[in-house]
Order: C-alpha cells, then structure tokens, then sequence
C-alpha cells in the first residue's frame, strides 16, 4: 500500500465510521423531542419511557461522534496539508458555523442529558430539540464544504494558488443545495427505518407492544416520509452531478461511449478495459432522460477524458446501484407504512421486513458517500488540484492506517456491544410486566 | 481582524486548559489509589465532568479550526512537523471520550466492566495530557524543519528530547492541581474534602517542581528558555506573582471559600499561560528557518473577516448559553 492510497483510505474509513455516528447524532434527538413532546402534551407515561429508552443512545452515539468528528478535524491536516493550504480559508466559512452549531449542541446535551428536574419542563424540552437542530445545522454546513471540493467556486485560481476570495460564495456553492437536501434526507430515512427496525424486533419478540409500536410511529414518520421523498433528491442530485462532473456521471453509469440515447443500466458490471457494460439490463434513452429530461439528449462518456482523469469505475458504479436499489425498496416500504397506518394495523409481515431493513439505511449511505468520493478522484478539489498533490508528505502512513483501524474497530465491536446490552436490559424491564 | 483571531485563540486555549484541564486531572486522580472511596469518588467526577465535558472539549476543535481556516500556513506546518504527536494525541482523545461516556451509559453496572473503563479513562487522561504538553513544547525550539530531509529531523527531532518530557510532565501536573481544586467544593463528604485538598498540595508541590524541571531541562539542551526568560521582564514578574499566589490559594482553602479558592487556582494557570504568550507572541511557531508569526501568511481579508462575524455572533449564543448550563449545574 502507497502511502497515498494509505492516506485516502485512512479518510475513507474515518469518514466512514464518523457518519454513521454523525448522522445518528443529528436525527435521534429530533425522534427524541417527539416522543418528549407527546409525554409533555398528553402525559403518556410510555412517551417518557421512551424518551428515556432514546435518550441512551444518544448519549452513547453522541460521544463516538464527537471524538471521532474531532479526529476528523485534524485529519484533514494531518492527511491533506496541501489540500488544506489553499482550501481551509476559501471553505472556512461553513466550517466555523459548523463549529459553533456544535459548541451549541455540545452544550444543549449536557443540560438535556443532566438536566432532568432541574429546569422546567418545557425549557428541558427545548434543550432537547436545540441538540437536534444544532446538529442538523451542523450536518448541513459540513456537506456544504463537501459541496465545494466537487463543485469549486468563490476564488481564482492563478499560477497554483487562490486569488480574489469570496467565502460566501464558496460556501453556497453550485453543489451544495443538491448534496445537503440528499444527505439530511438520508439520514433521517436510515435512521428513522433502523429505529423502526429494533423496536419491531421487540415487538415480535411479545415485548411491550403499545410502547413498541409507538416508537415505530414515531420514527417512521420522519423515516418513511424521508425515503419517500429521496428518490426525487436522488434524482436531482444525478442531474447536478450530469451537469458539473461528466466523467463522474458516466462512471456512475458505466458509460464509456459518448452519444445520444444513452442506456441506464440495472445490474452489471463495466469493464474499463474493453469499455462495455458485462450483464445488466439496458434500458435505451432512460440515462439522456434522467440527466436531461430528454431521450434522445447526449450523455458524454468516459471517452472524452483522458484514462487518468477517471475515477474508479467499478467501484463507483456498483455503489451508486446498491444505492439506488436500496433507496427504491426503502421508498415502497415508506409508502406502505403510510397505509398501514392510516388501516390502525401493522401485519407482522411487514414488521418483520422492518426488521431485515434496519441496516440498509446505513448502507445506503456509505454507498452514496462512496459515489461521490471516490466518483471525484483523481481530484480533491475537482478540476483545479490532484488528491496526490495534496497528501502528506510524512512516510509511513500505512501504520497510521492500520493504528485507527484497529482503534475504529475496537470502538464498533465495544459500541457494538454497549448497545445490546442496552437492548437486553430494555428486554428484561419489560419481561415481567408484559 | 488578525488581533481579534489571535485573541480567541488566547481565550480558547486557557478556557480548554482551566475547564478542559480539570477535566483531565481528574481522570488522572481517579488512576491513583483511594481505598473505599473509590467508588464515592468516581460518583463525584461523573456528576462534575458528565454534564460538561463534551462543551471542554469543543475550545480544542475551536482553535483547530480557526488555525486552519486562518492560519493555514501554521496549521500545516505543526501537522507534518508534530504528525506523530498528534496521532498520540487523538488516540488519547478517543480512548478517553468514549472510556468515559460508556463507564457512565452502560446499562448493566459490573465491577469489572466499570474497573476497566475506569483504567482506561485515567491512562489515557494521563496520556493525552501529556502529549499535550509536548506538543506546546514543541512550538518554540526552532527545531521544526519543512527542508528537512531525513525522517528524523523532519519528524521525530522537532518533539524530541528532555525538554518537551519536562513541558509534558509539568502540564499533567497542573491539570491534576485544578481538578483537586476544583473538585474540594464538588462534594459534602468531608473526607473526600480532605482527600481532594491534599491531592492540590502534592500536586501543588509537583506543580513547582516540575516547573523547575522544565527550566533544567531547557538549560540542559541548550535551549533558549532561561535566556529569554530572565531578558523579559514582565514573564518574570507574572511568574513571580503565580508563585506568589499559592500563598493566598491556600488561604482561602483553609477558610473553605470554594469560589475564590477557584478563582485564585485559576488565576495562576491563567498567570502561568499569560508568561508564556509574553516569551514568545507575536511568533505562533518558531521553525529552523525562523519564526513564524501571526500576521504573515494569514488567510485573505474576506475570509479573516467572515470568520470574525461567525464567532462574534457564535459568542453571542455560546456565552449566555455556557452560563446557563454552568447555573444550572451549579447553582446546588
Ligand atoms: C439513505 C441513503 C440514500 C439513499 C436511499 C439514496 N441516496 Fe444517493 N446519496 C446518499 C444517500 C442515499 C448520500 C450518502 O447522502 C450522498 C453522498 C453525498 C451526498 O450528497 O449524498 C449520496 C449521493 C448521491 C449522488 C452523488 C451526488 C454528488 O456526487 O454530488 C447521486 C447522483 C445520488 N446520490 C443519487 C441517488 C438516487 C438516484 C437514489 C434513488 C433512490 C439515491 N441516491 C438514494
Ligand atoms: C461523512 C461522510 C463522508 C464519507 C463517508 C466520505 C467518504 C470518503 C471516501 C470514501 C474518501 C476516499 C476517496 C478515495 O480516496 O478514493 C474520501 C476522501 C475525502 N473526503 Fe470524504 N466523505 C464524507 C464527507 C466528507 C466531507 C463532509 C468532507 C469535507 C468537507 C470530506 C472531505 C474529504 C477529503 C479531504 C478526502 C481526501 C481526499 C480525496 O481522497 O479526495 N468528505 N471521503
Ligand atoms: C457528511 C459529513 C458529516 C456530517 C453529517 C457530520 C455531522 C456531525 C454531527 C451531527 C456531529 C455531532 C456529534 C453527534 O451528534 O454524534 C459531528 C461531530 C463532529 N464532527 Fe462531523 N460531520 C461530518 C463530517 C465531518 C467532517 C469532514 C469533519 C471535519 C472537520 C467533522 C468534524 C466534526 C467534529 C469536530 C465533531 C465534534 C463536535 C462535538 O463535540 O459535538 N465532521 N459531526
């Protein structure tokens, strides 16, 4: 291993766990302040049992996103000194409101998750959901800097640095209005549906029921309604992307032909060596349609680049139908929750689907960060600087990959078992008291 | 725009070294023997710390990003120069976060489980404060070299040495002296009390000792620290006065006043960074090639000033609601 790719994977994989971490932290509080608000307004002592059932989560969830969030924060030096050079003042902007949307929510946790009987009720409530908001707030200003390495904007670049610096600009760059709304949407639909999934769980095991279902109300209102919606994002993300990183579109699609009426492939895999699609359906003029509204509009290929400028097809193309296929599953099931609801009956079926979904949510999401990552390599800030130009020039950085590997998969396997432990001691609560 | 930037700096590092300081100290106390008040002990540090600690922790990633969004120049420089440091860092910053929150959320409360969190959290409080101190040490010694060209130079040299293990050793000791200090008043039990206040007076006297070390070790290394220091007159009489402190510190401890006991406590560390900043400012880093400071190679006009208004108005709702947090928690 390079020390380059050493690097990249490094990111990958801390990225990768702080997400997870990330965007549990972002949406519980909010389930949290539902169930807290419904316990407030109508006095249903299952409400406060579940608010408190959630509110350990967050409190566990919370932390690992935070250590691992700040790791990130010196990553990008540690790992990108070059990247970080030229980018930190341009994308500064999103990153301080990022910080203070944390400090707020760093603060609002410790007098939620302390401040029981200590404040008045409604003023604890409000403490709850600013966790929410802040972190929401929070998730939207870090994407919005992801937002500019794919679409740079705000600056000039001249003889290899930045001139005329607009971080205003910057900021509300063209890519990130379509990446914000698709990531926020995530997730609340994966974690709206992996809540969802635990409490079915219980509830098939016989364990208290009412208190189970309301949970799963409560969590797939966000959820469902989130992956019902997605799709649309999805679609208009895939627009953006045509329009701003072609060779990133057709790596997505496996499309290495330019020409008009291009096919949307389900299933299959590219070959970059012989550009053609092995296996997978065709659908002829669907991939013009989705980009453009247009059957018959022209999709460039990867052809138009030189072979050094692609990102990893197969890699970026497999993500993106995982992707897609989970998100249009996760749709149906949203819409189906929606009727179920309406009729006042769950079949177990369909509890028993929620179950096998809880994972797929997350998935998703490291599919579609996958997409867009390694979708805009060979480029850290796409079109104007190389990812190899920006790495560290420290050796070795393979034992710096392995040391958080092994830290970060520690951390799974200990969270990992907190949280069943969790599950269990909620499971024996209830045992006798059906 | 700069002045204001580097003040906040300023403030964030001594708030994260008062408040994120007693943080760490007092996971190093819990690593030291205490008998049959182990248990009330860990009882006390979970009440003062849990509803504070992820707020501590946040003036750390304050200073990061204002380094990288304003300073990229320092920023990078200290990430290449002090990689290994920093890995050292966050490992510690990890192990210690989530040793903390999962001793406190685990659902099922066992003496072993709890006993390993609990050794987990003091080592690495212990760990990281120390790295802590070694990478402020590093700062000024002129050994930093962005020409250099063997591994060693480049990246071991620049935190090598007695120096830095003395600046590392001296900060874990003020940080157990403010969680002492700080916890004496945290609790009723009288021999807890007493348990904390003679905790601050060895770590008081370790405090002293190691800052002589760090004088020792300086001179030892050829190093600039004592020249400096006796050429500058206002470090030495802040420094006198910090060490002049001690005497009304303890003082007001015997008078059981836990607010001014505070205060007076963080007064010296305050004293103790304030001599510190005089030594060195306006020079944030000191490489081989000569100092870097500040002012140049900072960030363009447009993005100095963005950043000014997002902390401005940050402050604006951090403040009042750092306050409220703090009322809340300890107002008993
Ligand atoms: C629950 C998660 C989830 C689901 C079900 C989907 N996505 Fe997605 N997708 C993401 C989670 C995600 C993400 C993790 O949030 C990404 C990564 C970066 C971003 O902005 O969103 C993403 C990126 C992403 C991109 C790249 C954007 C860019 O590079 O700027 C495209 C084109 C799509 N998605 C398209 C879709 C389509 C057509 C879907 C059909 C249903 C879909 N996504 C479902
Ligand atoms: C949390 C969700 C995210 C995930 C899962 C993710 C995933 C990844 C992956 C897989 C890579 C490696 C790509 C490769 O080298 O082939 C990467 C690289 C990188 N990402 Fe992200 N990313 C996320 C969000 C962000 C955000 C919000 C930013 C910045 C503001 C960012 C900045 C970077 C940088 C600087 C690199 C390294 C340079 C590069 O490889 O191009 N990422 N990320
Ligand atoms: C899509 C990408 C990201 C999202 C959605 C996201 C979101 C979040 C959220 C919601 C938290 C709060 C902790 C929690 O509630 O669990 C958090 C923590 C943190 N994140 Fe990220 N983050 C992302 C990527 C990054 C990146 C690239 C950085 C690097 C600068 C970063 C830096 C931090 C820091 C410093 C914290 C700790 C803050 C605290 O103590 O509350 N995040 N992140």
């Amino acid at each position: 291993m390079d020390d380059l790719i050493a690097a990249r994977s490094t990111m990958a994989f801390s990225l990768g766990f702080h997400i997870i971490f990330a965007a549990i932290g972002m949406t519980m509080p909010l389930f949290m302040s539902a169930a807290h608000y419904l316990f407030l307004k109508k006095k249903d002592p299952a409400c406060l049992e579940l608010t408190k059932m959630w509110l350990k989560g967050v409190a566990i969830f919370f932390a690992v996103g935070a250590v691992s969030g700040t790791v990130l924060s010196f990553e990008l030096g540690l790992l990108w000194p070059g990247f970080m050079k030229h980018a930190g003042p341009i994308i500064g902007m999103p990153f301080s409101w990022e910080g203070t949307a944390f400090f707020l929510e760093a603060i609002a946790i410790g007098l939620f998750l302390y401040g029981w009987k200590r404040m008045h009720p409604w003023v604890h409530w409000a403490t709850g959901l600013v966790v929410g908001l802040s972190g929401f707030a929070s998730g939207i200003f870090v994407v919005a800097a992801n937002g500019w390495m794919n679409a740079p904007g705000g600056f000039d670049w001249i003889d290899g640095a930045a001139h005329n610096v607009d971080p205003v600009k910057a900021m509300f760059n063209r890519a990130w209005l379509h990446e914000t709304i698709h990531m926020q949407l995530a997730a609340l639909q994966a974690v709206g549906f992996a809540v969802a999934g635990i409490h079915a769980f219980l509830y098939l095991r016989g364990r208290a029921q009412s208190l189970n279902l309301k949970a799963i109300k409560i969590a797939l209102v966000f959820g469902a309604s989130a992956a019902i919606v997605q799709p649309f994002a999805g679609h208009f993300a895939g627009q953006r992307v045509a329009e701003l990183q072609p060779a990133k579109l057709a790596a997505l699609e496996g499309h290495f032909k330019t020409g008009p009426r291009a096919p949307l492939y389900i299933g299959g895999i590219p070959d970059p060596d012989t550009q053609t699609m092995k296996g997978g359906i065709p659908l002829p003029g669907m991939l013009s349609f989705i980009a453009f509204n247009d059957i018959n509009a022209e999709v460039t290929g990867l052809d138009k680049f030189p072979r050094e400028d692609w990102p990893h097809v197969v890699i970026v193309h497999l993500a993106f139908q995982i992707m897609v296929a989970i998100g249009s599953v996760m749709s149906l099931a949203g819409l189906l929750f929606f009727v179920f609801w309406k009729r006042h009956h769950f079949p177990r079926w369909y509890l028993r689907l929620l179950v096998v979904f809880i994972p797929l949510g997350m998935i998703a999401i490291e599919a579609g960060w996958i997409v867009t990552e390694v979708g805009r390599q060979p480029w850290i800030i796409y079109g104007i600087m190389r990812t190899r130009d920006a790495v560290t020039p420290v050796p070795g950085m393979v034992y710096h990959f392995y040391l958080f590997l092994v830290l970060y998969l520690v951390l799974w396997c200990v969270t990992g078992w907190l949280f069943h432990r969790q599950i269990q001691a909620v499971q024996n609560k209830f045992e006798d008291a059906p | 725009m700069i002045d204001i930037l580097v003040f906040f700096i300023g403030a964030s590092l001594l708030l994260y070294v008062l408040l994120g300081g007693s943080d760490y100290g007092a996971g190093i106390l819990e690593l030291l023997p205490a008998g049959p008040l182990r248990e009330k002990q860990k009882h006390v540090i979970n009440e003062a710390m849990g509803p504070v600690w992820e707020a501590n922790h946040m003036w750390l990633i304050l200073i990061v990003v204002i380094l990288f969004i304003a300073f990229p120049e320092i920023f990078t420089t200290l990430m290449v120069a002090l990689h290994l440091p920093m890995l050292a860092l966050l490992v510690g910053i990890v192990v210690r976060g989530t040793a903390f929150t999962f001793r406190h959320y685990d659902a099922i409360q066992e003496p072993r489980s709890q006993r390993v969190y609990t050794l987990l959290f003091g080592l690495s409080s212990l760990w990281t404060s120390f790295w802590l101190g070694i990478i402020v040490a590093s700062l000024n010694r002129g050994i930093i070299d962005p020409a250099a060209s063997t591994f060693w130079d480049a990246y071991i040299a620049p935190w090598w040495g007695l120096y830095p293990l003395a600046v590392g050793l001296f900060v874990a000791c003020i940080f157990v002296f403010l969680a002492s200090i700080y916890l004496i008043s945290e609790t009723d039990d009288t021999t807890l009390q007493r348990r904390f206040t003679r905790h601050a007076a060895a770590a008081n006297g370790m405090v002293i000792l190691s800052g002589g070390l760090v004088f020792a070790a300086s001179f030892l290394e050829g190093e600039s620290l004592p020249s400096v220091f006796f050429r500058t007159p206002a470090t030495l009489a802040v420094m006198a006065l910090a060490t002049l402190l001690f005497g009304v510190l303890w003082m007001f401890v015997r008078k059981r006043n836990p607010l001014f006991t505070r205060i007076v406590a963080g007064g010296q560390v305050t004293l103790i960074l304030l001599g510190w900043w005089l030594l060195y400012a306006p020079d944030a880093l000191v490489t081989a090639q000569g100092p870097l400071g500040f002012y140049e190679g900072a960030a363009p006009p447009a993005t100095l000033r963005q950043l000014v208004i997002a902390l401005l108005v940050g402050s604006l709702f951090i403040f009042p609601s750092l306050f409220f947090l703090l009322r809340v928690f300890k107002s008993r």
